[in-house]
């Protein structure tokens, strides 16, 4: 159960926050939210996927991190094993709440019940002892801005993908080390065929709208599953 | 085997023996090493503050840093605090933090001091307001003795002893032997031969360790190594000393206090489960009755809670100086039976490890290098302890109090001479590596910029040009580090007693390696 609070300088001066990466602290996911601002920074790591929602046909982009549920294979112990972190991840505890008045910007809230909240003095202050901003808070916040940015942006950058036609449902099987084979369905990826028969006016239009670069590093990314595979067979090889 | 020289035997356990054992069978494992201490000898256990190089000793000994910490009821020392060591007024107080200023960058670092409001140390290094929150120096999280600052440690002298004994006797094959020396067997001043034990008899070593403190069994008794006395720079002799228990969630202070008076200064060493406490003083100048008064008006202002009825302060008296020899023949002197000038800036247990350290790259193959040797150490430990009472009385020098004892600090004819030609340099230059040019110096340029401008010397007029820009970038450094870590570290009270919360769940290391 999330508990939702507006975060204040008066409310949560003394709140530390664990940073450090940890599956039982809600990084112990096969993938995560990613914006296309981030792509870029993604594609260095992580193969980026897009999953469908049945309900509405619209798609999501995700940094993957594993194969099955739950299982991060950039993760080990308290070690994040990537250069980068997506945002969706870094920015927990905190979200951007709606704003106090119509018209404002939002506000950062935080989950009160989130394992990242700290209650032992351990962990990273939110606000110093007089309740102005620490140098970490002012990180979050601007996470946080291009995060909901990005979101914002988010959907007509899908609404591009599928008025091309560029997603295509993908499935992967691939041999491991001990014999056994490593599935994943029902994520879709850019369709290179498609992409390659795009006409300059097509091209022209995403890139002006700043959609050709997100397109070509989600292509890029594809070569992460190499890694992504290794690590699954590291794991399987070290019992 | 007849033609080796590798038998060391060391004569006395508590910090010297103990530390000096585990240090050189893990850094010569080649070496035969037994200690012998008797068993009924109570250790002094008043040096309770130890430098940041302790961390690489530990380490180099093969201790955990968790079970270090645990094991000695230690906790983190990150320099030392000076209370009323100026003038003795409300507020006078500075920091020498064990993080040095960026050292290439004197001048711009200089400029920044003088461009901002804060402190010396305040301006150096994001330490000062790391210590003034009672912030450990790492997280729990990271590896072994790393740290966001440069820290060293306060601990419980007695347990640090027994764990090092345990260390050195099950992981690093070091004998150990309860008995009490009866004899030095050898010709008087000259090499020893063989210790003879009350109970086991005859033991015989290539070399001696005498760490048997301020009895100086071998190293006075035996080789007859005279005594040189500092008392006449350095005047304090006493000291009164009582552990005070805390409070449960009491904060833990991140330096050793140490609070002047009218005839010395009182030292406020801040453990998980107490507080030890010491008056130090100059028998010249005030009586032990006066300094049991000191010591126990400090204890009522500062920890109210204490009940003072119940505390039965040690008295301890300490010779000044050190010996004419540390090095003798085939013995050589390690702890209080080298030498032992105040408490001051703790410097007793690093001179154990330099020792250690020096002996371990160094040990000879054969007697026939013995002599060359001894040489080489004793003009490096005489330049060492030259340095230490140097440092120790820039102190005393740049105070402006008014008592007997601070006046006479300030008679020129107690000062040494090298600290007077320092002091007429540092007019015009701050103290830089050309002041302290050897490689391992016992006291850094940095920690003399620390004592010099934290009591306020003059900053030299004249610098070299730095612009404004640059001291302006140079302190906005210093302050974005400084709100990171404040935001980022633990109090050293949630750190020390998370260690000991988990101790439980963990299984006992070491039980079969």
């Amino acid at each position: 159960m999330a508990n939702h609070q507006v975060l204040t300088g008066e409310t949560h001066r003394d709140l530390r926050i664990h940073t450090q990466p940890n599956a039982a602290r809600g990084d112990g996911v096969m993938a995560t939210l990613i914006i296309p601002e981030e792509f870029r920074r993604v594609q260095g790591e992580f193969p980026i996927v897009f999953r469908r929602n049945q309900e509405d046909d619209s798609f999501a982009a995700l940094a993957l991190f594993g194969f099955e549920s739950g299982e991060n294979l950039y993760l080990d112990g308290d070690k994040w094993l990537a250069r980068y972190r997506p945002l969706t991840l870094a920015i927990q505890p905190f979200l951007i709440g709606p704003p106090a008045q119509e018209g404002q910007e939002g506000q950062v809230h935080i989950d009160m019940d989130h394992p990242r909240i700290s209650d032992t003095g351990e962990g990273t202050r939110v606000f110093d002892e007089d309740g102005g901003t620490t140098p970490y808070l002012e990180q979050i916040a601007g996470q946080l801005g291009e995060l909901h940015m990005g979101h914002q942006g988010s959907a007509t950058f899908i609404e591009a993908l599928k008025r091309y036609d560029l997603l295509e449902a993908f499935s992967l099987e691939v041999p491991l080390s001990d014999g056994s084979k490593q599935s994943l369905v029902g994520f879709h990826i850019i369709n290179e065929t498609r992409l390659q028969q795009l006409d300059a006016d097509a091209l022209g239009e995403l890139h002006q709208s700043g959609y050709l670069m997100p397109i070509f590093m989600a292509v890029a990314s594809i070569s992460n599953f190499t890694t992504l595979v290794e690590r699954k067979d590291a794991k399987l090889n070290d019992g | 085997m007849p033609g080796t020289f590798d038998k060391v035997a060391i004569v006395g356990g508590g910090t010297a023996g103990w530390l000096s054992a585990a240090l050189l069978a893990a850094r010569r494992p080649d070496l035969s090493i037994t200690l012998v201490e008797a068993p009924d000898i109570a250790t002094i256990g008043v040096g309770e503050g130890t430098w940041p190089t302790m961390r690489e000793s530990l380490r180099s000994i093969g201790i955990s840093e968790t079970e270090f910490l645990r094991e000695c009821d230690a906790s983190f020392k990150q320099g030392s605090r000076f209370d009323g060591w100026v003038d003795g007024s409300e507020g006078d107080s500075y920091l020498h933090p064990f993080t040095a200023p960026p050292a290439s960058q004197t001048p711009h670092v200089l400029a920044a001091f003088r461009a901002s409001e804060g402190t010396f140390a305040q301006a150096m290094s994001p330490q000062a307001e790391v210590c003034a929150r009672d912030l450990a120096p790492r997280q729990r999280a990271m590896p072994d003795y790393a740290g966001a600052l440069n820290y060293g440690y306060h601990l419980d002298a007695g347990k640090f002893a027994e764990l090092l004994k345990r260390h050195a006797t099950t992981r690093l094959g070091v004998t150990h032997i309860a008995d009490r020396v009866e004899k030095v067997i050898g010709e008087d001043g000259g090499a020893i031969e063989a210790l003879m034990l009350a109970e086991t008899g005859r033991l015989v070593a290539d070399f001696f360790l005498d760490c048997t403190g301020m009895a100086a069994l071998l190293i006075g008794q035996h080789c007859g190594s005279g005594w040189v006395d500092r008392s006449d720079v350095s005047f304090n002799d006493r000291a009164l000393a009582v552990q005070v228990p805390v409070e449960p969630g009491s904060p833990i202070a991140s330096q050793t206090v140490g609070s002047a008076h009218e005839a010395g200064w009182l030292w406020d060493i801040a453990l998980p489960t107490r507080r030890g406490i010491g008056c130090v003083y100059s028998s010249r100048f005030i009586d032990d009755e006066r300094a049991a008064e000191i010591l126990d008006a400090y204890i009522a202002k500062n920890l109210p809670h204490a009940d003072r009825s119940k505390l039965a302060p040690r008295k301890l008296a300490f010779p000044t100086g050190h010996r004419e020899k540390f090095w003798n023949g085939n013995c050589l002197a390690v702890g209080m039976s080298a030498g032992f000038i105040e408490p001051l800036e703790a410097s007793a247990i690093v001179m154990i490890e330099l020792s250690v350290k020096a002996l371990a790259d160094n040990f000879p193959a054969s007697e026939a290098a013995l002599p060359a040797h001894a040489e080489r150490f004793n003009q490096l430990f005489h330049y060492r302890w030259d340095r230490i009472v140097d440092f120790l009385k820039l102190h005393y020098v740049l105070s402006q109090r008014e008592e007997p004892y601070w006046v006479a600090h300030r008679d020129a004819a107690s000062i040494p001479d090298r600290v007077q030609q320092q002091l007429a340099i540092w007019r015009d230059q701050p103290p830089s590596s050309w002041d302290f040019p050897q490689v391992d110096e016992i006291f850094s340029a940095a920690s003399q910029q620390y004592v010099l401008y934290g009591m306020g010397y003059d900053l030299p007029s004249q610098s070299p040009r730095v612009s404004d820009t640059e001291a302006a970038r140079r302190t906005a450094e210093v302050r974005e580090k400084t709100r990171g870590l404040c935001a980022a570290l633990p109090t050293n009270r949630v750190y020390l007693d998370a260690l000991t919360n988990t101790h439980a769940d963990k299984p006992q290391k070491g039980e079969f390696a």
